[in-house]
């Protein structure tokens, strides 16, 4: 228990009650997505293409980190709220330490998170059947969300540093949220070389391409390319596209340590 | 006071902190013994917060240092946590957790052990009339929720406690039961230091107190040296039935040597001696005694007016604490 003190555990026990009691949490988090992912099934989820996919098979991965993307919000919110109410600084006078506090705030966004892409899977999955490769693919592709999801929780704590109060987290992360799942063709596709500049671009092509597309693991990972914004390939593989979703959450992670320590001194 | 030893817990040297042109905290410097009760009275913006938000690390000072336990507030931050609580003027609790689960999340901070934490915020939540609630915090009302913001900085018994405005906001009831805690306190050796603007508080629970004004000590020691030193006098308010008692008292109160002066004024129908004397109590009673039971058979009414802290502020900045 040496990075993963008992404390950071008390504080990311603490986030989750704090979340789960918090019907506005639950609603953005939870049911907003649901609500949309019904909608989308309605509006693309019969017609078949040769292959016997519906739209709504290729574009629920995106769906996905639609959903995965709120959890920044919901993030930045929170942080910035016990920001705001003086629970930083009240923190700040117990041996608490910062990395315990940004350590507890990741482990329960994660967890979060997590619990949002099983219901978003069996959402989908189990109850509007959707098509996916196999359960190793499906598992594969949960990681990814994962992997991306950590880095949005990074980004949410980065904008809830920065910001003044609750309602310049909530607007700010609403607007960066938005602008990265609509640049980065998440939600209905974006011909522009934007898409590349985007974390969730990546992560919802890996997830797709493995999961629907069925590019498989194996040498695939390595050898398939992935499927660039003009539907055309570009020279980068699956397992390329990877290592660019795991620089980025690291690079968010670190940037999200090093602006909380900084902006939350005084 | 015989419990004070002669080690220095807190010790401030020329502590400043300036927010742009506003000089909040400007050269303070206090020696705070271990064991003791000491308060920092002040009207509100005089910098009582800014200074505790320093000596808890909690805000960087501009200039100067002060040492905590043996610790500098500039560089000792894990050292210090681990000793001291802070109950803050503001009402900081998480509003969605019961008020178990806040005590017990602050004990957890502490490293205190499951049970005994468990044990410990039980016996002090049933001491300030919130246990058995299993409402979210949030639902309290205003009183409730200050005392378990007072509760989550005791949980761990903590050697040095900072007290920012305990009281503000509580009824008469809550406010004495606090009192009676930060006595038991005192007398369980903890170091106290209450940030006050209430007189009556740092009054009778204070072993000393220092008066800031402006971000500055303006004055130091024990309420009764500081009444002696800066005070005014205790003013003994007497209405007679008749003319002649009155006469009778202004004669026999001449030759007390504590009595300052005396004034006589009417009130309604009655006339009334105004007595301005020095000391405390004691001389109270000799004056009693002296002037007017040995020779007064009737008295129609009588009133006391002690001198405060409120006169020694008064007097030290031409303002009231209110002000």
């Amino acid at each position: 228990m040496t990075i993963l003190e008992n404390k950071a555990i008390q504080i990311s026990i603490k986030n989750l009650k704090d979340k789960l009691r918090h019907w506005q949490y639950m609603f953005f988090s939870l049911l907003l997505p649901i609500m949309f992912t019904l909608m989308f099934y309605f509006m693309f989820g019969h017609e078949e293409d040769p292959t016997g996919r519906t739209g709504f098979d290729y574009g629920f991965p995106g769906m996905i980190m639609y959903a995965i993307g709120m959890g920044t919000m919901n993030a930045a919110i929170m942080f910035a709220q016990d920001k705001s109410s003086g629970m930083l600084n009240r923190l700040d006078t117990m041996p608490t330490g910062r990395k315990n506090m940004f350590l507890g705030a990741l482990i329960s966004e994660s967890l979060f998170l997590m619990l949002q892409i099983v219901i978003m899977f069996i959402v989908g999955y189990a109850i509007l059947g959707l098509y996916y490769e196999g359960p190793l693919e499906l598992f594969f592709g949960f990681l990814i969300a994962v992997l991306f999801g950590i880095s949005a929780v990074g980004l949410g704590i980065i904008i809830a540093s920065i910001s003044k109060n609750v309602e310049v987290a909530n607007a700010f992360s609403l607007l960066v949220f938005m602008l990265l799942i609509f640049l980065s063709g998440s939600m209905m596709p974006f011909e522009s070389p934007i898409v590349y500049f985007t974390p969730p671009y990546w992560a919802k092509q890996i997830f797709l391409q493995l999961t629907v597309l069925g590019h498989g693991l194996n040498d695939n990972l390595f050898n398939s390319s992935l499927i660039g914004a003009g539907a055309e390939t570009i020279p980068i593989t699956l397992f390329g596209g990877l290592l660019i979703v795991v620089t980025y959450t690291i690079v968010f992670i670190i940037l999200g340590i090093i602006v909380f320590q900084k902006k939350t001194k005084f | 006071m015989s419990k004070l030893n002669d080690y220095i817990i807190i010790e401030i040297k020329e502590l400043k902190k300036y927010f742009k042109e506003v000089k909040a905290v400007d050269g303070v410097s206090l020696k705070i013994k271990k064991g003791e009760l000491f308060s920092i009275l002040g009207p509100n913006g005089a910098g009582k917060t800014t200074l505790v938000r320093m000596l808890t690390t909690v805000l960087t000072p501009t200039a100067g240092d002060a040492f905590v336990n043996g610790y500098s507030i500039l560089t000792g931050k894990k050292e210090i946590v681990k000793k001291i609580g802070v109950c803050p003027q503001d009402i900081i609790i998480y509003d969605v957790l019961r008020a178990e689960e806040n005590v017990e999340f602050v004990a957890a901070m502490h490293d205190m052990p499951r049970k005994e934490a468990k044990e410990k915020t039980k016996k002090l939540l049933e001491d300030f009339g919130i246990a058995g609630r299993k409402d979210w915090s949030k639902r309290f009302s205003g009183g409730m929720q200050r005392r378990l913001n007072l509760v989550m900085s005791l949980v761990f018994e903590p050697e040095i406690l900072f007290l920012d405005e305990p009281t503000a906001g509580l009824d008469p009831q809550a406010r004495r039961l606090v009192w009676d805690f930060i006595r038991d306190l005192k007398n369980k050796e903890s170091t106290i230091i209450l940030m006050t603007h209430d007189m009556v508080e740092a009054d009778s629970l204070s072993d000393r107190v220092a008066i800031i004004d402006h971000g500055k000590i303006i004055a130091e020691g024990t309420p009764t040296e500081l009444k002696e030193k800066y005070g005014s006098d205790n003013i003994l308010e007497v209405s007679f039935l008749e003319q002649e008692d009155l006469e009778v008292v202004k004669n026999n109160i001449q030759n007390i040597p504590f009595v300052a002066n005396w004034s006589e004024i009417q009130k309604k129908d009655r006339k009334t001696l105004l007595i301005a004397f020095q000391g405390g109590l004691k001389n109270l009673v000799k004056l009693l005694q002296q002037g007017l039971i040995e020779n007064i058979e009737e008295v129609e009414n009588i009133k006391f007016r002690q001198n405060s802290l409120e006169d020694v502020f008064l007097n030290l900045t031409g303002r009231r604490l209110r002000d």
